[in-house]
């Protein structure tokens, strides 16, 4: 059969946009006929075979989502103890005025961590380890897209997190606020500074590859049958949060590179004496950092929206306002940034803009949680352990919620502001919009991981202490803060009025931490001799209980036809059908690991992906660029750079030897009759998106480059100074015209190989990377007579050029790559993957290198 | 229109005006602010950019509306799995979202009708 | 580790601050709850009626939850679910926000107004208050203790020498941040004359936990001979002690940090002392304007002050150091 012979289901089904040939949607009679038992357990055998984790010393190796997932969830967690305990030494600090337990610099070290660590090295973290964990799970499918990607960024993880929170232990942290304002935080001594800026930057680097993975898993990887409108609502959120860290972490990035050129080779851009402005910081800062916030709720929600039907026993209502929800949340979180700035002095003006905006996102935010209880009402609720833990969140959240309506009013900020009022608020929020459904997750989905149940009991305990404790903790916090204490004192005098709310907090805080333990306690305990969970535990109709008890590495035996949104309530015939490898990819004759893509809105067969398999390749480009990260925080730099070129090396072995291999075969069978492709290039691979995806991150810090500049403009009425030079424009215009040439010949190159004109192709990528060469020289030579310590306006176009160059260079290796791949055989006229890949890549490129070369040449001319 | 009942992108062209709206209107103003050209301009400026903006969330508004096609068959739960049910889904979540983007314009545009001036 | 302030300044251990816990609350010297300003006064009103809608709120959620998911009602229709996203997540905000929003930001520009007589430039140093009233010539340098006349909006103009710092004296009204490089600018009308506390609240290193301030309001007329007099040189010491303490002060070259008009100390590092003794506290509000507390701090004040700019005269004799506090408490 070919294509044409499939008849669509619909209207407007993108059906004929598959390369599949056979059947497709399988009919009831395919679906109904059972499988031969001995040939089921053969396939089985096959399917276990390939998707074996490594033992032994080579576990550390393995890849797997499941066995990442749980590395990553379980390092999160510890680095949240530690910053908890850091929390509880603080408590104890501030439990009595005047109190000498701390000194004031260990104090600072101590908030500067705890902040960071929460966000940083908990939050976000446990987002994608949890996502890591589960996605496939909730997808009905094996894996996620690019496993070794996981294990990379779970290595910088763990690299960066005992690199940036050991530091408390050799009193070297950093201890000027986890919002590292200049001027205090530039002019800092010691390596604490550093440590926050590389470390960090880092790990974000790590959060953006979670992002793109779980954006492709969710668009590409869904089972076929399930559209957009039946996908679970953890699935949505994941899409709108990995969008969301695509925008929100690059500035921050591009914020800690400037920081960074500032700390170590003195270029002026928050020093105001050299035409800087600390408050470009502030704003980058919040760029990210609100969203941030969202970035911590959503996904915590989005565990709620699983819990409540379960409870509730019925289908979730206002499901399409739960998409809107999150989504509208999604956009709005980046219109709220400057009300951490309410008190800076900017124009009213612009602060009722942010003011507004804030007061908007409300309404998103109200929608979910009404969501919550119209679900409840419409079924009949029980109070299961997961839902006592959503209750409680609820209950604490909308309070954090009601607190954030007060405070996004920018005249009652003004009071506010930066007092233990807004302590209380953030911690509302967090735990109501995070650590209370986190835990409830964690009960709710702990047999799907473990195959075990938590205590019923212990869960209760905890639940109540938590609650309590928290209560006891925070609530006091909003009255302390009105009296007028001010965040961030390491003490405070007898006679405020604060004593008593200080040591209610202090008790507070150990009463929740105890509620903690209990939870900790729980999850680790051993329970090697408790029976195996059923495998619904809770009566769920989402595809995450179709899991094997006990464990199966493969993820699921066969990646179901899905035509429900609560597919173990509505399709009652699929979890035996699963297990006995009726539908698709049943089996693994070639030993490979596979998995199913399918178009991202129908969720249409497309291809078979062959995923990469366990290796060493992740963990030692981790380690590489871990030291290349780490390192210059103590002013290292040649082995630094080494280590960077090493990292590089790693990351190119990775990609030769695991990605875009040539099949053995252009087609093969999928099950249920489907023959589909094994390789595809261009926009219907996953690989193609990540660049895409990974792309837009990329223009976003770009973006904040170009920012700032115009942030100048418009807060310095000396920008650019009347006297200073400018860039050479006329090797600036010889620079763009040779990075124009240098993307002409990649896109030529494409075209060429496609065409079958295989030497042309090569000679065109064999030009490439030395047109870019050129392209660099040229536009280095144009601005090397401006001295970026003296003033921030050379200083800035040195920083647009250091981003364009290291860009093009990255450019220029693709280009390499992609030459040796044609020369070794790799790539070829119909394989051309990593040709579509770079073309993508320089198409971004081109518009780096077109407005930076702007950036640098022209429009400063025009200020 | 046939691209638009399969698209998620159409899904958010409401928010997405949001955001260039409110980036303009706050870059506008603080370049108006910041090198002191006089107020009325901001004013103006931000009132005739919310005008744009809301006819075009409210052009967006009556498309998912047409593509939600709610008045056929009354469906506002789309859990079928059918085209038909996604192309509903899609309008309908896009209207919810040129709703809230509606408020939410409408919400940014009050600080220039109530803060005079500059400081 | 030492206790950073002698145990004797916060004058409680033991047993006493449990006694202080719970009367100390009432007092709310630095509490936005009891405010003593035009700001402050519409602020606190606010915050009541938001508390009170908050309250409102969260028991209507809450009570909602807990009355379905305890009392397990009769299933309602999906019709019925999606009137109460509608009108829960929807309507009511909406009309709620749009009240508060048209309210705060018609308050916005009020509580920037430009003020009508005085206008004080504040800067925030580490860890300390350099305040200065402006007037034709040069202003009238102080430090760590504002002084504003009630009745009449003043103008704070906030700059910073080295960190970012918050100007707050929640009895008057909000904060405004002080940024190197920038200056910012806010105006306060105090109503009830009295002395109210203030404090740094934008973190800003080491001892930013020691970095407060006393706002003065003062009836207009007692604030006019008030400033006349600030504006005069220091008083000359009269007792032996004092003139001693004058030559210390000299001789331990105290005069390269601290102006004290009218003697040739001159310097502008540390704040000027011209009117020490007149003031309401020591170490920017750390501690009691106290004989033995300053002795203390000249002494050795980085035991108070972490990170403190000013260095130890431990070197100095005891005897010195009290001529010297006689000769500081007498410049009034």
């Amino acid at each position: 059969m070919s294509a044409s012979d499939v008849s669509p289901t619909a209207p407007g089904s993108d059906v004929l946009d598959s390369p599949m040939q056979g059947v497709w949607p399988p009919t009831p009679a395919m679906l109904a006929s059972p499988v031969d038992p001995d040939l089921s357990r053969a396939q089985a055998k096959r399917l276990r075979k390939a998707w074996e984790t490594p033992r032994g010393w080579r576990h550390v190796t393995a890849v797997n989502n499941t066995h990442v997932g749980k590395w990553y969830a379980m390092t999160a967690l510890a680095f949240m103890l530690g910053a908890g305990v850091l929390a509880l030494l603080m408590r104890i600090q501030l439990a009595v005025p005047e109190n000498g337990f701390l000194d004031s610099d260990r104090f600072n070290q101590f908030f500067t961590m705890h902040g960071s660590a929460m966000m940083f090295l908990f939050a976000v973290p446990m987002f994608e380890a949890i996502s890591i964990l589960l996605l496939p799970a909730l997808l009905g499918t094996r894996d996620m897209p690019f496993p070794r990607l996981s294990a990379y960024g779970y290595w910088c993880f763990l690299i960066g997190g005992i690199f940036v929170l050991g530091s408390v232990l050799f009193d070297a942290a950093p201890s000027s606020g986890w919002f590292m304002y200049p001027p205090l935080a530039t002019e800092s001594e010691g390596i604490g500074a550093d440590i926050w800026l590389l470390g960090l930057s880092f790990i974000e680097v790590a959060s953006i590859a979670a992002a793109v993975e779980l954006i492709v898993g969710v668009i590409k990887c869904r089972p076929p049958g399930m559209r957009i409108n039946l996908m679970p609502l953890y699935a949505w959120y994941v899409l709108v949060v990995g969008g969301m860290i695509l925008f929100a972490f690059p500035p921050l990035i591009a914020g800690d590179f400037l920081f960074e050129l500032q700390r170590s080779l003195d270029w002026p851009f928050f020093d105001p004496d050299r035409g800087g402005d600390p408050l470009l910081w502030q704003h980058l800062f919040w760029i990210f950092g609100h969203p941030e916030v969202y970035i911590i709720f959503l996904p915590s929600i989005a565990i709620a929206a699983m819990v409540v039907p379960t409870a509730a026993r019925v289908p979730i209502a206002g499901y399409s306002w739960i998409v809107l929800s999150a989504v509208g949340t999604g956009f709005l979180s980046f219109g709220l940034w400057v009300h951490h700035m309410f008190t800076t002095g900017l124009p009213a003006l612009s602060l009722g803009f942010f003011s507004a905006a804030s007061e908007a996102v409300v309404i998103p935010t109200g929608v979910q949680i009404f969501a919550f209880l119209a679900t409840l009402m419409v079924g009949r609720a029980r109070m299961i352990l997961p839902m006592l833990w959503i209750a409680g969140a609820v209950a604490i959240f909308t309070a954090g919620g009601l607190t954030g309506v007060m405070v996004a009013l920018a005249p009652f900020d003004w009071q506010v502001h930066d007092t233990y009022f807004i302590v209380a608020h953030l911690h509302y929020t967090l735990f109501g919009g995070m650590v209370f459904p986190v835990i409830g997750g964690v009960y709710y989905f702990f047999p799907v991981i473990k195959k075990k149940k938590l205590s019923e009991r212990l869960g209760r305990w905890s639940f109540w202490l938590c609650f309590t404790g928290f209560n006891i903790c925070f609530l006091p916090m909003h009255l302390t803060g009105l009296l007028g204490m001010p965040r961030r004192v390491y003490t405070y005098q007898a006679d405020l009025g604060w004593n008593a709310l200080n040591l209610v907090s202090t008790v507070g805080a150990f009463v929740l931490a105890l509620g903690i333990l209990v939870f900790v306690w729980d999850l680790v305990r051993p329970k090697r001799h408790e029976p195996h969970t059923p495998r619904n535990p809770w009566g769920a109709g989402t595809l995450e209980w179709t899991h094997d008890v006990p464990d199966e590495p493969w993820g699921v035996r066969s990646v179901p036809y899905i035509t429900s949104r609560y597919p173990l309530w509505d399709q009652p015939e699929l979890l035996a059908r699963m297990d006995a490898g009726r539908f698709y990819l049943p089996d693994a004759p070639e030993g490979l690991r596979e998995t199913m893509i399918t178009s991202a809105v129908d969720a249409v067969p497309l291809h078979v992906a062959r995923l990469s398999g366990p290796g060493w390749s992740p963990l030692v480009a981790a380690l590489f660029t871990g030291g290349a990260f780490i390192l210059p925080t103590f002013k290292i730099y040649t082995p630094a750079v080494i280590c960077g070129l090493l990292a590089i090396a790693a990351i190119l072995f990775w990609l030769w030897t695991a990605t875009a291999r040539i099949p053995e075969k252009p087609f093969k069978d999928g099950g249920l009759g489907l023959r589909l492709p094994t390789y595809v290039s261009g926009p219907k691979a996953p690989g193609w998106w990540a660049v895409f995806i990974t792309m837009l991150g990329d223009a976003t810090g770009f973006a904040s480059l170009v920012f700032g500049m115009f942030f100048y403009w418009t807060a310095r009425p000396d920008f650019p100074p009347p006297d200073s030079p400018h860039a050479d424009p006329v090797l600036s215009g010889i620079a763009a015209l040779l990075f124009g040439a240098a993307w002409a010949a990649t896109r030529l190159a494409r075209g060429l190989n496609a065409a079958g004109l295989i030497g042309a192709a090569r000679g065109s990528l064999l030009a490439g990377p030395l047109l870019a060469l050129a392209g660099c020289g040229a536009l280095i030579a144009a601005i090397l007579h401006l001295a970026p310590q003296t003033h921030v306006y050379p200083a800035m176009v040195w920083a647009l050029v250091i981003w364009t160059v290291s860009h093009v260079l990255c450019g220029a290796i693709m280009q390499g790559y992609c030459l040796a791949r044609s020369l070794a055989g790799r790539m070829t006229a119909q394989y051309d993957a990593d040709l579509w890949n770079t073309t993508l890549f320089w198409h971004f490129l081109l518009a780096t290198c077109l407005i930076g070369t702007a950036m640098v040449a022209l429009i400063p001319r025009a200020m | 229109m046939a691209q638009r009942h399969r698209s998620l992108w159409h899904m958010i062209i409401a928010p997405v005006i949001w955001a260039l709206h409110f980036l303009a209107v706050y870059c506008f103003s603080a370049i108006v602010c910041a090198k002191a050209a006089p107020f009325g301009w901001a004013q103006g400026g931000v009132l005739a950019m919310t005008a744009v903006a809301l006819a075009l969330i409210f052009w967006q508004a009556v498309l998912a509306w047409r593509q939600w096609d709610f008045l056929d068959d009354g469906d506002h739960v789309h859990e079928r799995p059918t085209a038909t049910s996604r192309r509903e889904f899609l309008g309908h979540a896009g209207l919810l979202l040129a709703i809230v983007s509606f408020i939410a314009v409408t919400f940014v545009t009050l600080p220039v009708l109530f803060v005079g001036d500059c400081r | 580790m030492p206790n950073p302030v002698p145990q004797r300044y916060h004058g409680l251990s033991g047993m006493a601050w449990l006694s202080t816990l719970f009367l100390a609350g009432c007092k709310g010297q630095q509490s936005v709850l009891a405010p003593a300003g035009r700001d402050a006064e519409v602020l606190a009103g606010l915050f009541w009626v938001l508390l009170a809608g908050a309250v409102v709120l969260w028991l209507a959620v809450n009570g909602l939850m807990l009355y379905i998911a305890h009392l397990n009602p009769r299933p309602q229709s999906r019709r019925m679910a999606e009137g109460l996203i509608i009108g829960g997540g929807i309507v009511l905000p909406t009309l709620l926000l749009t009240a508060l929003l048209i309210y705060s930001l018609r308050e916005m520009p009020r509580q920037r107004e430009a003020g009508s007589g005085l206008t004080v430039r504040i800067t925030g140093e580490s860890w300390w208050w350099r305040v200065e009233y402006l007037r034709e010539g040069t202003p009238i340098a102080s430090a760590n203790e504002v002084r504003l006349p009630t009745g009449s909006r003043s103008e704070l103009v906030l700059e910073a020498s080295e960190y970012i710092h918050s100007f707050w004296i929640p009895a008057f009204g909000g904060k405004t941040d002080m940024i190197p490089g920038r200056t910012t600018r806010m105006s306060l009308e105090p109503t009830k004359s009295g002395e109210y506390r203030g404090q740094c609240t934008e973190f800003c290193g080491e001892s930013h936990a020691r970095m407060a301030l006393i706002g003065v309001a003062m009836e207009p007329q007692d604030f006019a001979e008030w400033l006349t007099a600030q504006a005069g040189p220091a008083d000359d010491p009269l007792t032996p002690q004092a003139m001693r303490g004058r030559d210390i002060f000299l001789r331990e070259g105290c005069g390269g940090c601290h102006t004290i008009r009218g003697t040739p100390a001159q310097g502008a590092v540390g704040p000027d002392l011209t009117h020490f003794g007149g003031r309401r506290s020591l170490a920017a509000a750390t501690l009691p304007m106290e004989r033995q507390a300053l002795i203390d701090w000249l002494r050795d004040p980085a035991a108070i002050k972490p990170g403190v700019r000013m260095p130890a005269y431990d070197h100095v004799p005891e005897a010195d150091l009290a001529d010297l506090a006689t000769y500081l408490e007498g410049l009034e």
